[in-house]
């Protein structure tokens, strides 16, 4: 079967970190972001794009850096010390630390707030 | 008028940044208008050991650079009204910001403040000469090492060419027994080869492991004795003649009921 139409789109403007990011480490891109590593607290992402990350983001990101509303942020882990998306801010509560999740969850804008759910693969 | 302090050590490790943490809010406790600067770009930590990392939006090189207006980079305490941070940049380093810029920064932060407590970086380059230019007074932060106390013997000269004359000496990480024993350098001996003014002794306290972890500074904590010794550091600076902490009271309860016997 051949998937087309909205679910298939051509990137070519995405780049790939194949590599963990340490604290003062930074990525700044004008598109997607996809790191096959952690993100560890202290590193930075920006993306005009989505941000994928493979593995544990525990640093800061902030995805639709220019203004994309529609960008989401996806992690394996998503533990993040800041998430921001186009203009919106939003960072863990304070008090407990947020607890290990085991499933990857992603992070997008409604109505003006960041949400965080699990991340369900529609069909 | 603000007044600008600057801690400083030369070596790394011996607690600068849990001192400015502890003092910043010893200070804030006693409602005093305080900013905390840390100029340790690169390597940033005041803003984890505040508790404060997942506010940060801009930085000092943002600041100097132009990038937003100083208002937008202070960070508000989560538990005192009347105390910021400014952090600093993680992803750049020391030579993104000038001597003649951090002079500009401090000048534009002391009228807003009664207190400005500038975190220096370890080292005696391009980062410490930063963190000095503005300052008005030098709070030097030692451990009874040898090498720690080599360090900052150099750090007070280096204080001293740069107009900062009698620095302020606080000895961190004092282990009683270790010195009764004379397995530690003691206060006497390293007033001694120093001969500055001592505005405080810290004993070595586990509680300040867990506090620097949780982001809650140990002043902040009635039970640690560490946080005593700060709270007392701060009203020193406020003016107030508070006798030094009495270490040796740290040798367990027993011990402590008998000098409470003795004296009476």
């Amino acid at each position: 079967m051949v998937i087309s139409g909205e679910s298939v789109r051509l990137v070519s403007d995405t780049a790939l970190v194949q590599r963990t990011l340490r604290s003062g480490q930074k990525v700044s891109f004008g598109g997607n972001v996809v790191v096959l590593g952690d993100v560890n607290p202290g590193a930075e992402i920006i993306a005009d794009g989505h941000v994928v990350v493979l593995g544990a983001l525990r640093g800061v990101v902030h995805a639709g850096a220019h203004g994309d509303d529609s960008a989401t942020v996806v992690a394996s882990s998503l533990l993040p010390t800041q998430i921001r998306i186009a203009s919106y801010i939003t960072r863990p509560p304070d008090g407990q630390p947020l607890p290990e999740t085991f499933c990857p969850e992603v992070a997008y804008l409604r109505d003006g707030e960041v949400v965080i759910e699990k991340y369900v693969i529609s069909k | 008028m603000g007044v600008v302090y600057v801690v400083t050590s030369g070596k790394g490790g011996v607690g600068k940044t849990t001192t400015t943490a502890n003092l910043g809010c010893g200070l804030a406790k006693l409602g005093k208008q305080v900013v905390m600067l840390d100029t340790d770009i690169g390597l940033r930590n005041l803003d984890v050991v505040l508790g404060l990392e997942n506010r940060i939006v801009y930085d000092v090189v943002d600041v100097v650079q132009g990038r937003c207006r100083l208002k937008q980079a202070l960070i508000k305490d989560k538990r005192f009204e009347n105390m910021y941070l400014l952090p600093a940049a993680q992803t750049k380093d020391k030579t993104a910001v000038t001597e003649v810029q951090m002079v500009e920064l401090i000048d534009e932060l002391k009228p807003q403040f009664d207190y400005i407590l500038i975190d220096c970086p370890a080292g005696i380059e391009h980062g410490f000469k930063n963190a000095i230019a503005g300052a008005d007074h030098a709070i030097v932060v030692t451990v009874p090492e040898v090498s720690a106390v080599r360090d900052a013997d150099r750090i007070i000269g280096l204080l001293e060419a740069a107009g900062l004359n009698e620095p302020h000496l606080i000895i961190n990480r004092i282990r009683t027994r270790m010195v009764q024993n004379g397995d530690m350098m003691s206060v006497e001996d390293m007033l001694e080869i120093l001969a500055v003014d001592l505005l405080g002794i810290v004993p070595d306290d586990d509680s300040i492991v867990t506090s620097t972890n949780r982001g809650e500074p140990a002043v902040l904590d009635e039970m640690s004795r560490a946080g005593q010794a700060y709270r007392n550091i701060t009203q020193r600076l406020c003016g107030a003649e508070v006798p030094l902490l009495d270490l040796s009271e740290k040798d367990g309860f027993l011990s402590r009921l008998k000098t409470l016997f003795a004296v009476r």
